[in-house]
């Protein structure tokens, strides 16, 4: 654990002198608080139409009305705290599209830049060894995705109506952003590491590991199209699933993890 | 004691290392010298425990390394690498202390800071690493390497890129380690080097073609030879050393050279008959051809006749046979 926490130590101060790194993870951020207030927000005030007045809403009026801590909203707050709501979805995008790049880089950058073979000299095993990579990756992208977060609730309450941010602190709203955007960056991190590790080139690792933007995109897609709800309950599944594709991702990157092959045949 | 015992590591159909076989004791410097791809390389990261053997074993202070003690062991051995490998953002002293917590040293701080003064680094601390130069680097490299105190030290082209005067400071540093009693190996290909350090010298070429000091090696291919300079014409006394009991003489304008068994027993009589003769001899030395001549005649050698039988003197290995 000691080492872990020494390894991590040293990739975040290493993050930390090269902060543009994080640069298409603050983007991804910044795009997705922004979008939903595009929609909720400045269309209607643009063309001077309420988004209520739609057919398209109403299911979602009726839904969020039902709701006993958002009874007191009217038709154009039931609709707003649908879109805010449903768009949370996009700030999961942000840790992972934020630490894959990052995560691709963490064992093959180590190989180019010569640092492995010295640092595999070392008492260091290969669980602390990958360990310390997936957090190194995913200790900022939490932070970031917890600066959106907060950004995100601080323009709910600010530009939408009074009582819309409520809609955030349900636990369906905060399962999804502290649980499983958290692991499903988890997810994605580890398959980057994983991959990492036995490719020899950086971009490949972070197209492979990119691969779980699509069923998070998918998801939201099929909330947006009334498909498919994320309730609580589908939230504690997803939740439950991710922690086991997570526990089996590590036992994988571990039995991937070849110190022979990554020091004898990569050039 | 660091004991390899048959090591061999193939990858694919590709032998890089064969049956190589040695024992170091505490104090001693063995260099490994070979042509490039020989297999240096891969018996170093063998013995720091990187890699597997394919075949044989390794054993250091007498526990046998395998995939469960090997993080443990790993801890018993300094490593340098050939190339030094520093995370370039972080500063000196970052680096280090990274590497004396991965070592879980007591006190990580301590360490370093007697690492830095060790090597002299201490004003360069705050330095990025990248900004330092090629000496500097493989300064603190070394620092790195011994920071935690290794019973077993291995050091692969040590002084390779370094300028003279880098390059000296590393050597006195390896001597330092031999008066500590570490157990150093040291990969190269400069044999000046090897000549001054080494206390044995291993020549490989995937096998370990021959294994003793640099003066057995050399006593054992181009014989003893003791070299007279006197102030007339060496021929005039090329009958007289004859009669001394000498057979193989070469005389030139100033000069004799004497094939001998034993230096110090054969000087002596040499000089009483040359002087009993009339010789004014100026100078008595024992003629040592460079480590580069034994070197390259053992490994042609090995090229003309590629036989299992290998060459290991009194302190190598105990099938002490001839090529």
């Amino acid at each position: 654990m000691k080492r872990t926490v020494a390894l991590l130590e040293k990739e975040l101060a290493d993050l930390r002198q090269n902060p543009a790194l994080f640069m298409p993870a603050a983007l991804t951020g910044f795009f997705s608080i922004l979008l939903p207030f595009i929609v909720a927000i400045i269309i209607p005030q643009v063309t001077g139409e309420r988004l209520s007045d739609s057919s398209d809403f109403q299911l979602a009026i009726q839904v969020y009305r039902d709701q006993p801590s958002l009874r007191q909203l009217d038709s154009e707050g039931a609709v707003q705290a649908w879109i805010f709501q449903q768009f949370l979805v996009l700030l999961v995008l942000t840790p992972v599209a934020g630490s894959m790049s990052v995560a691709a880089y963490s064992v093959i950058g180590e190989k180019q830049a010569r640092t492995l073979e010295p640092l595999l000299a070392t008492p260091i095993t290969t669980f602390e060894l990958l360990a310390a990579k997936v957090l190194g990756s995913l200790v900022p992208a939490l932070l970031l995705t917890l600066g959106c977060f907060t950004c995100y609730v601080l323009g709910v309450v600010l530009f939408a109506q009074p009582g819309v941010f409520r809609v955030l602190f349900t636990p369906r709203s905060l399962g999804i952003v502290f649980l499983v955007g958290p692991l499903a960056a988890l997810a994605a991190l580890q398959l980057a590491v994983c991959v990492s590790s036995r490719v020899n080139d950086a971009r490949s690792a972070q197209q492979i590991g990119a691969l779980i933007i699509l069923p998070i995109a998918g998801l939201l897609v099929m909330q947006l199209t009334g498909s498919f709800q994320l309730t609580a309950a589908v939230i504690a599944l997803i939740t439950a699933a991710l922690a086991a594709i997570n526990a089996v991702l590590m036992l994988v990157g571990i039995g991937l993890f070849d110190r022979e092959s990554i020091l004898t045949r990569w050039k | 004691m660091l004991t390899a015992e048959h090591l061999t590591r193939r990858f694919g159909n590709r032998v890089a290392v064969d049956d190589v076989s040695f024992e170091l004791a505490p104090g001693e410097i063995f260099a490994l010298l070979g042509p490039n791809g020989a297999g240096k390389t891969t018996t170093l990261r063998m013995l720091a425990g990187l890699i597997r053997p394919s075949h044989g074993s390794i054993s250091i202070g007498g526990e046998t390394l395998d995939s469960s003690n090997a993080p443990r062991l790993r801890g018993r051995v300094g490593f340098l690498t050939e190339t030094p490998g520093f995370w370039e953002r972080l500063d000196v002293r970052h680096n280090l202390l990274v590497y004396a917590r991965l070592h879980g040293l007591e006190n990580p701080d301590a360490a370093v800071d007697a690492a830095l003064d060790a090597f002299d680094m201490r004003s360069r601390a705050r330095d990025a690493a990248a900004h330092l130069s090629k000496g500097l680097k493989q300064r603190v490299a070394l620092a790195r390497t011994l920071m935690h105190h290794p019973d077993v030290v291995l050091l692969d082209e040590p002084t390779s890129g370094l300028d003279p005067e880098s390059a000296r400071e590393v050597r006195d540093l390896i001597l330092r380690l031999r008066h500590e009693r570490r157990i150093v190996l040291v990969s190269t290909h400069n044999l000046d080097e090897v000549e001054r350090i080494a206390t044995r010298v291993g020549i490989l070429r995937s096998r370990l073609v021959a294994m003793d000091t640099p003066s057995a090696l050399r006593a054992r291919l181009f014989g003893v030879r003791v070299r007279v300079v006197v102030r007339q014409h060496g021929n005039e006394f090329v009958d007289v050393i004859r009669q001394a009991g000498f057979s193989d003489i070469s005389a030139n304008d100033g000069s004799l050279s004497i094939a001998v068994d034993d230096a110090t027993s054969a000087a002596p009589r040499i000089v009483r008959a040359l002087v009993n003769a009339g010789a004014d001899v100026q100078a008595v030395n024992t003629e040592k051809p460079p480590l580069e001549q034994v070197y390259l005649r053992l490994l042609d050698q090995e090229v003309r006749s590629p036989s299992p039988a290998r060459d290991f003197g009194e302190s190598g290995q105990p099938d002490a046979t001839r090529p």
